[in-house]
């Protein structure tokens, strides 16, 4: 059941449209990614479903409700929220106030939700007084995540969670965002990295030049020439 | 050995004073990240609002005038910055031009504050105070207050940042702004609560300086804000701590310095002591880096 649908959205920066006419549902309880060539415009898909960007078409829904112009700090209050790919954590503060700040969005009992982010983010729960500029990439990702979580989220967007770091902490952050789905929420996961993707997603969206080329479950982009789509010169019937 | 106390008794009056105007430079620095030049004058006028309720027509206690006075200047802050700055802020990205919009507002500012008041110095209706003798320290109960209320707004606006949700939104939106909306904060909101409460503090700053000068004039916020820029660059710009601190040791230097050199060399004192940390410290001594 899609909890999160984007249908026909163009956007991009000032007049320039980056994508054109994409149309996205993310499932609750599952991991939908999208990949694709650099340039294709992921992010800037990512950052309109959340707001940053205003879309100058098509429709955006959370659940029934349209979230095309809502500005983006009443979306985490309706239960979208977004982990950007850099500069995801607040430096300066420490773990407990970014999670925090995450919370102040929430309608229910922050403390206790702290409490049980905290209960899975074990890495993060023995670092609360640390400031998050001190801890290492892997573990700002990590509290990015946490913090996102504070709010019980209906859909998470989270633009490449796993950009920098090593294979040893990709493998940890993909298991988080795989509990995430377990719990019901929705998951949109912007990738660069196709094995990963594929590995872990349960919907699979490749963009290319700004367009929703072709889509479909992960086993079934599995099976396709991705080399041939990255580089345009091939759609698929899906 | 007396005048060396007498003057750290009026280093710890000149840096309280700095110490309230500076962390209100520093809290609306932190939320817009453009420098407000015309923050001397919002002084000035704060300054002037507390003589209108004062000395001017209501005649009130200095005291009761001085939190009129700033709220008042609070509320102007607000209006400026929806009419004005915000809007430029919004239509340029770089902001160097919001920076000589404050600037042309200075001399707007600094001309109106002329043209109602006109040149003369000014004083509050005040008693005159005996001066009471604390320690080696040779103070008026009025500087002693003026000290007081320096503390009551370091220790609060401390306490407001580190433990309510208005001072740590205020933190996370000058961390990172877009990551602070996009968190679910109404970053308008808070731009606007910033504006107020520097506004207010620069209104009060403007006031307790004219009660611990004994005068206002129209150009003593213009000339106080140098020291001001002084104190956030030596304390870290943006750190309102470093604010506090930055205060303490240019206050302390001015007024040290002129029982011992020459009253005259107070801002070259304040700007030696700034090109010294720029050279040495450009990130200011107390400012911590964000990771």
């Amino acid at each position: 059941m899609p909890v999160l649908t984007a249908e026909n959205v163009t956007a991009g920066y000032g007049r320039t449209p980056i994508i054109n006419d994409i149309s996205l549902s993310v499932d609750a309880g599952a991991v939908t990614t999208i990949i694709g060539p650099n340039g294709a415009g992921k992010s800037t898909f990512a950052k309109t479903v959340v707001g940053i960007l205003r879309a100058t078409n098509g429709r955006i829904t959370l659940g029934d409700q349209d979230i095309t112009r809502m500005p983006p700090h009443q979306m985490p209050r309706h239960g979208l929220v977004y982990v950007p790919q850099n500069d995801n954590v607040f430096k300066t503060l420490t773990v407990r106030e970014n999670l925090d700040v995450g919370g102040y969005a929430s309608k229910g009992d922050t403390a206790a939700r702290m409490e049980y982010v905290l209960s899975i983010f074990k890495d993060l729960s023995k670092a609360t007084e640390k400031r998050a500029g001190n801890l290492s990439g892997g573990q700002q990702n990590l509290l990015a995540i946490a913090r996102a979580l504070m709010v019980e989220p209906t859909v998470i967007v989270l633009d490449e969670p796993t950009a920098g770091l090593s294979p040893a902490y990709t493998d940890v952050v993909w298991n988080q965002i795989e509990g995430i789905a377990q719990t019901g929420t929705g998951v949109l996961v912007v990738e660069q990295n196709v094995e990963r993707a594929l590995k872990h997603a349960t919907f699979v969206h490749i963009f290319v030049a700004g367009s929703n080329h072709v889509h479909g479950t992960a086993a079934d982009i599995a099976s396709l020439d991705l080399a041939a789509i990255f580089l345009g010169r091939a759609g698929a019937d899906h | 050995m007396t005048l060396f106390w007498l003057s750290v008794g009026f280093g710890f009056v000149t840096a309280s004073v700095l110490a309230i105007a500076a962390v209100g430079l520093s809290l609306q620095f932190g939320i817009t990240n453009y420098i407000n030049f015309a923050y001397g004058d919002f002084m000035a006028l704060g300054a002037y609002f507390t003589y209108v309720f004062n000395a001017e027509f209501f005649h009130w206690n200095v005291w009761i005038a001085t939190v009129c006075g700033s709220l008042l200047m609070g509320v102007l802050a607000v209006i400026i910055n929806h009419l004005l700055f915000s809007r430029f802020a919004r239509r340029f990205s770089k902001t160097f031009y919001v920076m000589i919009v404050t600037f042309g507002l200075s001399l707007i500012i600094l001309n109106v504050v002329y043209s109602i008041w006109g040149p003369d110095v000014r004083a509050y209706a005040m008693p005159i105070e005996r001066v009471v003798r604390i320690g080696p320290f040779l103070l008026t109960r009025d500087q002693l207050l003026v000290m007081a209320i320096s503390v009551v707004v370091m220790v609060g606006v401390a306490v407001m940042l580190k433990t309510t949700r208005l001072g740590k939104s205020m933190r996370a939106m000058s961390d990172n702004t877009t990551l602070a909306m996009t968190s679910g904060i109404d970053t308008r909101r808070i731009t606007t609560i910033t504006w107020f409460l520097s506004g207010t503090l620069s209104g009060l700053a403007g006031a307790v300086l004219g009660i611990s000068e004994g005068n206002i004039t129209p150009a003593a916020g213009e000339l106080f804000l140098f020291v001001i820029f002084a104190a956030v660059i030596v304390g870290g710009v943006g750190s309102i701590y470093g604010a506090m601190a930055g205060a303490v040791i240019i206050g302390m230097a001015t007024e040290i310095s002129a029982a011992f050199i020459d009253p005259a060399y107070k801002l070259d004192v304040a700007f030696v002591i700034l090109i010294l940390t720029l050279l040495f410290r450009p990130n200011g001594l107390f400012s911590r880096p964000k990771g």
